[in-house]
C-alpha cells in the first residue's frame, strides 16, 4: 500500500507536476495547445461563418456544431503520404517545422505561473525578457523552411515573413518591455502582484496593450494580416512543398505561437492569475493559477479570431507602413505613457 | 414615389475619424451579425425550397383529356416532344382505334412550358418540383403510362419546407413552413418582426415575394 503512494506520489509531483515538464508538455504547453488549436479553429471557422449568413461546419456532428470537424481533419493529415520532392534540401526540410514547434513553446518555460517559490520552472527575475527574448526564435525556421523548399512561392513566402517579423517582433517586445517599465521590474510574478489590487496594467496602458495585440496577430500571420501564406497570392507560403502530417504542423504552428504570446499577454497586461491567490499544495497553487491564465489566454485568442470575419488581408506594403509608421511611434507612446505613470506613482 | 437622393456625409475624412468609425463601425456590425446570427444557407438535402405553384416543373399528361391535336409536339421548340400511335378503345365511338398521344424526351426537354400553354384542353400540366436524378439517359426518355404518373418528389420525402421571405430590417430571412402556420395561427404576441414577416406571408397573391426565383 505504502509503496503504491510513493509511486502514486513521484508520478504526480515529479513527473506530472515538475514545473519544466507541466509547464512545456501540460498546461499551457503542448496537450492544452493543441486542444485550444482545435478549440480555435473550430470557433474561427463558425464565426466567420455566422458574420456571413452561413452555418459552417455542421455535417460531422449538427448537434454540437460540427466539432469534431477538426478532429477528421486532422486525421485525414495524419494519415496522408508524405511526399518529399527531389529538389529540396531534405534535412533542414524535414527538420524546421519540428525545431519551429518546440521553439515555439519554449517561452512557456520561462514564464511562472504561480506565485508559490517551488513551482517556478526558472528563476523568475528576469522572466518577462527571457520569455520575449525565446519568443523571437521560431521565425527563423519559417525562413529556413522556405529556403531549404527550393520553390519560388515558398521563397517569396519567406521573404514576406522575414519583412513582417523584423517589423513586428520589435513592437511585440517594446510593448512587452514597456510593462516592465511601469513596475521596474523584469520579473512577472512582480507584475502580477502589482495588478493584484485590479489596475490592470492593460487598463493602464491600453495604448501598450493595443500595440501588441496587432504586433502578435502580425507576427504569427493571424487572420487579417495572414500575409506570408496568402492563398490567392503564394500557393501556401513558405509551406508550399509540405504534405501530410508536417503540412499539419505548420498550420499548427501559428496556433501554437499565437497561444504562447496570449499567455503573455494573459500574464502581463490582464492580470495573470489576478483575481485568485495562490495557496501553498498542487492543485490550489498551480493547477488552478495556470488554468485561470489558460481561460484568460483562450479569451484573447477568440478575439484574435474573431477577427478574421471582420477584415480584409492587407498588403505587405501596408503592412509594413502600419507598423514603421504607425505603431512603432504608438509603441514608444505607450513607454513612455508607462514611465510618466509610473513617475507619478499611479501604480 | 421615388426614394430621394440624398448625399450622405462622410464621416471618414479626417484620419482619426477614419480609424475609429471605419474599425469600430466594422466590428460593431461584424458582433452584431455574430450575436444574432441570420443564417440563410438552405441546407440541401435536409431542407428544400417550397415552390408555388405554377412553376414550371416536371409536365404530366391526362390521357382523357387528349384530343391529338399535336399542337405540343409542333409547338416544342427542343423537339422533346413526339407523338406516339397507340391502339385505344374510344369510348364515344365504342370501337378500338389508332390515336396519337404525346410523350416527352428529359433529354431534350428545356422545361420552357409551351405545350402546357398551347394545350387546348389542358391535357398538360407542371408539378411544382424538378429535382428528380435518373440512373442512365434510357430512362428520361418516358413511356406513355410513365408520362402520366406524377414523378415523386425525392426531396420532400427527405427534408423539410422551407421559403425563402423578404424582411424590412434583416434582409432575405429564411423561414420553415411549421414556423409559418404556427405564426399565421397565433396572431397575438409578436415582436416586430415577427409582424413584418407576418404580414408578407399572408397574402397569397404574387405580390408577396417568393415566386421560386431564389433558389440557392
Amino acid at each position: 500500500m505504502i509503496t503504491w503512494y510513493l509511486v502514486y506520489r513521484i508520478i504526480v509531483d515529479d513527473i506530472i507536476f515538475y514545473p519544466p515538464i507541466y509547464q512545456f508538455l501540460i498546461i499551457p504547453g503542448l496537450i492544452a495547445a493543441l486542444l485550444v488549436a482545435l478549440f480555435i479553429i473550430w470557433f474561427e471557422r463558425k464565426a466567420a461563418a455566422f458574420v456571413q449568413m452561413r452555418y459552417g461546419p455542421r455535417e460531422i456532428a449538427p448537434r454540437i456544431g460540427g466539432a469534431i470537424q477538426l478532429v477528421a481533419d486532422l486525421t485525414r493529415y495524419a494519415l496522408q503520404e508524405i511526399i518529399i520532392p527531389e529538389t529540396v534540401d531534405v534535412l533542414p526540410y524535414i527538420l524546421s517545422p519540428i525545431i519551429m514547434i518546440i521553439l515555439a513553446l519554449l517561452p512557456l518555460e520561462a514564464v511562472p505561473l504561480t506565485s508559490i517559490r517551488t513551482y517556478f520552472p526558472i528563476p523568475p527575475d528576469y522572466s518577462l525578457l527571457i520569455a520575449v527574448a525565446l519568443s523571437t526564435l521560431s521565425p527563423l525556421f519559417v525562413v529556413l523552411m522556405s529556403w531549404a523548399s527550393n520553390n519560388k512561392f515558398a521563397v517569396v513566402g519567406g521573404i514576406r515573413e522575414s519583412f513582417i517579423i523584423t517589423a513586428y517582433e520589435l513592437i511585440a517586445v517594446l510593448g512587452f518591455l514597456s510593462a516592465a517599465a511601469m513596475t521596474q521590474s523584469f520579473n512577472i510574478v512582480n507584475i502580477v502582484n502589482i495588478q493584484m489590487s485590479g489596475k490592470w496594467l492593460g487598463l493602464l496602458n491600453p495604448i501598450a496593450l493595443l500595440a501588441v495585440f496587432i504586433a502578435v496577430l502580425m507576427s504569427t500571420s493571424g487572420f487579417p494580416f495572414e500575409i506570408p501564406d496568402s492563398e490567392s497570392e503564394l500557393v501556401a507560403g513558405p509551406y508550399t512543398e509540405y504534405t501530410g502530417l508536417l503540412y499539419g504542423l505548420n498550420m499548427g504552428g501559428g496556433y501554437i505561437k499565437r497561444w504562447v504570446f496570449s499567455i503573455l499577454i494573459a500574464l502581463v497586461f490582464l492580470g495573470g492569475w489576478a483575481p485568485y491567490k495562490p495557496v501553498p499544495g498542487i492543485i490550489t497553487g498551480y493547477f488552478i493559477p495556470s488554468l485561470i491564465v489558460s481561460i484568460k489566454a483562450l479569451i484573447v485568442m477568440a478575439i484574435m479570431s474573431f477577427l478574421r470575419s471582420v477584415y480584409g488581408r492587407y498588403r505587405v506594403d501596408q503592412a509594413l507602413g502600419i507598423a514603421w509608421e504607425i505603431l512603432i511611434p504608438l509603441t514608444l507612446a505607450a513607454f513612455g505613457l508607462g514611465l510618466a505613470e509610473a513617475y507619478f506613482g499611479i501604480i | 414615389m421615388p426614394a430621394k437622393v440624398a448625399l450622405k456625409r462622410n464621416p471618414k475624412k479626417n484620419p482619426l475619424g477614419r480609424v475609429f468609425v471605419g474599425n469600430i463601425g466594422a466590428l460593431a456590425i461584424g458582433l452584431k451579425y455574430f450575436l444574432d446570427p441570420n443564417r440563410i444557407t438552405l441546407l440541401y438535402p435536409h431542407e428544400y425550397i417550397k415552390l408555388r405553384q405554377g412553376y414550371r416543373g416536371f409536365i404530366v399528361l391526362i390521357q382523357d383529356k387528349c384530343i391529338s391535336c399535336s399542337s405540343c409536339a409542333r409547338i416544342c421548340p427542343a423537339r422533346a416532344m413526339k407523338m406516339l400511335s397507340v391502339k385505344v378503345f374510344d369510348k364515344r365511338l365504342k370501337k378500338e382505334m389508332v390515336k396519337k398521344f404525346p410523350v416527352i424526351n428529359y433529354n431534350r426537354c428545356i422545361f420552357c412550358g409551351y405545350c402546357v400553354d398551347v394545350c387546348p384542353t389542358e391535357a398538360l400540366y407542371h408539378v411544382p418540383y424538378h429535382d428528380l436524378v435518373y440512373m442512365n439517359m434510357q430512362d428520361m426518355i418516358l413511356s406513355l403510362e410513365d408520362f402520366q404518373k406524377e414523378p415523386e418528389n425525392v426531396s420532400a420525402k427527405e427534408g423539410i419546407p422551407v421559403r425563402y421571405v423578404f424582411d424590412e430590417k434583416r434582409g432575405l430571412v429564411k423561414i420553415k413552413q411549421e414556423e409559418e402556420k404556427k405564426e399565421i395561427s397565433q396572431p397575438v404576441e409578436q415582436t416586430k418582426q415577427q409582424e413584418s414577416t407576418k404580414q408578407q406571408t399572408n397574402n397569397p397573391e404574387p405580390k408577396s415575394v417568393n415566386k421560386g426565383g431564389v433558389n440557392q
